[in-house]
């Protein structure tokens, strides 16, 4: 599973319904609330072993996936 | 009455007071501390200074701890954080986010770190930082609320975290902390029913208002902006839902009209346009009593309902 194919399903599960989301989807566009959010990265972070930092900003899913993968590549 | 929360903070009754914005002041949190709960001050959108000078004030008031509740999006928020560590404060308490990034700085000074949180993954997430316990909040308390309630959210919390958990949001008497209890809480934090003590220092129409108020007389707004609010509903509780509802007004109208209204409520006492901050159990807060009645009274009842049986708090 790639970390957009991973993403997309917690993205999914969070709201509630299938979403449509690319590299360039803004996370503003998604309209999930501070308690989503925080949910969204607990849940990658526990998914992947990883932490994701104290002052994560949410931008575009292709932003948040580079995060990703740069923190699984330095475990 | 000993539980985890009372040999974590040394107090005497696992009972915190909520930290209201224009409300915890020293006089408010040193009765309640002297009562043996936690009396908290509220650092609201204060800057250090007056922060200082209310946690002076407090200790020349009690020698019992009590805390300083940091609200997160501050725009003081760094020089307050700092300050309360200068301090040594004992307690803080958080609200309105994550305070990550100030944990390692609060437990160098020693304090006491409790967010109020109203998700599990946001209690996880604070655990993990090295918090020492959490609040959590459901929304049947005044102020700032989530969406779930207190009978959910409390043991989905206990059984998401190994720290001690404090439950709060529509406990006001012996039997809701009883309930704290049941649901796997360790201590409650009380807001609205300290609107009311002698010692708190808002505006008499503020106490009449809860003091009046009955189940239904609360009501949320400010679902639209993302910051929903609980307050006892007057004229200006009814305008703001209306502006609310109407799609033709901007988001930068609704916040602006918000401005302010606090203050009004708090220190100005007016009845009309101000945003009066209650808890779904202003209904059952009937007279004015000291902090030392409030403590002695919920606990007196909580312990009584409790004899006999077997509790692991």
């Amino acid at each position: 599973m790639t970390t957009l194919e991973k993403l997309k399903e917690i993205l999914c599960e969070c709201k509630g319904e299938d979403i449509d989301i690319t590299p360039e989807t803004n996370f503003d566009e998604l309209e999930f609330d501070s308690l989503d959010k925080v949910d969204i990265v607990m849940q990658i972070e526990e998914a992947y072993d990883i932490s994701l930092g104290e002052n994560l900003q949410l931008s575009t899913v292709g932003e948040l996936i580079a995060k990703i993968d740069e923190a699984v590549a330095n475990k | 009455m000993q539980t985890k929360l009372t040999r974590l903070l040394g107090i005497r009754y696992p009972v915190i007071q909520g930290g209201m914005a224009w409300i915890a002041d020293a006089s408010l949190a040193s009765a309640v501390s002297n009562a043996g709960g936690l009396g908290i001050i509220s650092a609201m959108n204060a800057g250090a200074d007056f922060v200082r000078e209310e946690i002076r004030k407090c200790r020349a008031m009690t020698d019992k701890p009590f805390g300083v509740n940091i609200m997160l999006l501050s725009p003081h928020v760094e020089e307050v954080a700092q300050m309360v560590a200068e301090e040594k404060v004992p307690v803080v308490t958080t609200g309105a986010g994550n305070p990550l990034r100030f944990v390692k700085l609060w437990k160098e000074a020693g304090t006491r770190i409790l967010p109020v949180v109203a998700s599990t993954a946001l209690a996880k997430m604070v655990e993990r930082a090295g918090v020492d316990a959490v609040i959590a909040e459901g929304g049947e308390s005044g102020g700032h609320v989530g969406d779930l309630t207190t009978m959910a959210l409390v043991p989905q919390v206990v059984d998401a975290v190994h720290i001690p958990v404090v439950a709060a949001g529509g406990i006001g008497d012996g039997r809701g902390v009883v309930a704290a209890f049941a649901l796997g809480a360790c201590g409650v934090q009380m807001g609205t029913r300290f609107l009311v003590a002698k010692e708190c220092t808002v505006s008499d129409a503020y106490k009449k208002k809860v003091l009046a108020a009955k189940d239904i007389s609360t009501m949320v707004t400010g679902r639209r902006l993302g910051h929903p609010v609980r307050a006892i509903k007057n004229s200006y509780m009814n305008a703001y839902a209306k502006l609310e509802a109407d799609s033709n007004v901007p988001d930068e109208e609704l916040e602006k009209f918000g401005v302010g209204s606090l203050r009004k409520a708090a220190k100005d006492g007016n009845a009309e346009e101000g945003c009066f901050l209650a808890g779904q159990i202003a209904g059952m807060v009937s007279r004015e009593q000291t902090a030392a009645e409030i403590v002695s009274e919920v606990m007196e009842q909580a312990e009584a309902m409790m004899e006999g049986v077997k509790w692991d708090v």
